[in-house]
């Protein structure tokens, strides 16, 4: 009952806003959206997200953004299997936090092909928050043809540990993000993407809660914080087409991305995409996703010798281990267009939709997880 | 670091040969109804996708590629 109460709450606290920018929000152009997602997977872990977001043009090239969301998030009592980071603290009992979360920006155009827009980001949590700036520069070139955005981002984060006292330990990381996007308009029906991030991190790279299991000199096994390298640079660049079908009414969606890094860790991700339309405003979408990635280099399934009670990085990250991972999606978008005729009360409705989305994950360490995802879009 | 480095350049040149070839592409802005098409998914402001990101960034060791922002976590690490 309790915690019925408090989703409820949790969607009040979003629709409340909601209804408050909806009324200030009557003239002018821009879109809305409200989420719900639910996550479960096969170690017992749970995430419920709510969120509402908004991008309102306030003046002829100035608009704002907003985004608001909240998590709750449950991990279950410890057990051998799960693997699941929360603190040691009431070990015997699921652990429950909630994460809030919220973006604010502004975006201005600068004469017919420019663009800038700078956001301030937020995320609060009881053992974690995260402050970021970012600031973005978008150009478009050849008669729209051609778009470049450069984005640069700084995050300050605070890493917080519970401690069996009940006190918050914090430590503190930082990441500064480079990135490059570019579209290109191949055809009347075709469009390229492509894009580059660099991000270095520095700081506690390591999850405080994660504790090593290591066989010493003598013979006997001892548990060990995890210890990570302070610093890490990853390198990702993506490339994706989409093609649109006028005599199926489809679009097909392909991409793929590299990504290295310091740590040794090196993936390949391929993703198809199918969007068709089952009627004249209602969308089917399927989409496959393949993934695979290297271990790390300080990564073993077993470390042996004092070294690695002291100084020698260790880990039991199953992001750091070797994988394969399947992704399947499925989801329906319904537009409502058909209500939203011009000039009517409902002309609002002329870009909105209602969308359903489910998709299951597993890889190849023993995870599956299942999520479900419903998201109202207007335009207002 | 080689095979880093050589990617990040490789990447960086193929950004650069799009901007060029873009002079090239000459689609009219009348020509481009299909483009703006919702099922093209070009207008992803606060889509879907970010919450499908959020989880592939919890889930596995290598993240970025993509546009958006975030931090923390809200995931069960």
């Amino acid at each position: 009952m309790r915690r019925g109460g408090s989703h409820i709450r949790r969607t009040a606290i979003v629709l409340i806003p909601v209804t408050a920018l909806w009324t200030a929000a009557q003239a002018g152009e821009g879109e809305m959206g409200f989420t719900n997602y639910y996550f479960t997977d096969s170690g017992a872990n749970k995430v419920i997200t709510t969120s509402f977001n908004m991008a309102k043009k306030l003046l002829e090239q100035t608009s704002l953004l907003i985004d608001i969301e909240l998590d709750r998030v449950t991990v279950p009592p410890i057990t051998a299997t799960t693997g699941a980071s929360r603190p040691q603290r009431e070990k015997n009992l699921p652990f429950e936090k909630s994460r809030g979360q919220v973006i604010l920006g502004v975006e201005q155009g600068i004469g017919p092909n420019v663009t800038v827009a700078a956001n301030f980001y937020r995320s609060q949590e009881v053992d974690y928050v995260s402050n970021a700036v970012v600031g973005t520069f978008s150009v478009d070139m050849f008669r729209k043809n051609t778009t470049l955005t450069l984005r640069g981002q700084y995050n300050s984060d605070k890493v917080g540990e519970i401690l069996e006292s009940g006190l918050v330990y914090n430590q503190n990381k930082y990441v500064f993000t480079g990135a490059a996007n570019l579209t290109q308009v191949l055809s009347p029906t075709t469009v390229l993407d492509l894009a580059y991030d660099v991000v270095y991190l520095k700081g506690l790279l390591s999850d405080p809660y994660l504790q090593v299991s290591v066989i010493n000199d003598e013979g006997g096994t001892v548990l060990v914080d995890q210890l990570h390298p302070s610093k890490r640079t990853r390198h990702a660049g993506t490339a994706r087409i989409s093609q649109f079908i006028p005599s199926i009414r489809a679009t097909l969606i392909g991409s793929y991305r590299y990504y290295g890094d310091t740590w040794s860790v090196h993936s390949h991700t391929g993703e198809l995409k199918l969007n068709k339309y089952v009627t004249g405003d209602l969308v089917f979408g399927v989409d496959y996703r393949y993934y695979t990635q290297t271990g790390s280099y300080f990564y073993l399934p077993q470390y042996t010798g004092d070294y690695y009670t002291t100084t020698g990085y260790r880990t039991v990250d199953y992001k750091l281990k070797p994988f394969v991972s399947n992704n399947f999606g499925l989801d329906l978008s319904l537009m409502l267009r058909a209500f939203g005729k011009p000039g009517s009360e409902l002309e609002f409705l002329g870009n909105s939709s209602i969308e359903l989305t489910y998709f299951r994950y597993f890889n190849s360490l023993d995870f599956s997880a299942d999520i479900i995802q419903f998201a109202i879009r207007f335009s207002i | 670091m080689r095979t880093i480095h050589g990617t990040a350049a490789a990447a960086l040149v193929a950004l650069a040969a799009g901007a060029v070839l873009g002079g090239c592409a000459a689609v009219k802005a009348s020509d481009r109804g299909y483009l703006a098409d919702p099922i093209m998914e070009r207008q992803d402001h606060f889509s879907k996708q970010s919450l499908e990101q959020k989880f592939f960034s919890s889930r596995e060791g290598s993240i970025g590629g993509a546009a958006g922002i975030g931090g923390g976590c809200g995931c069960a690490k």
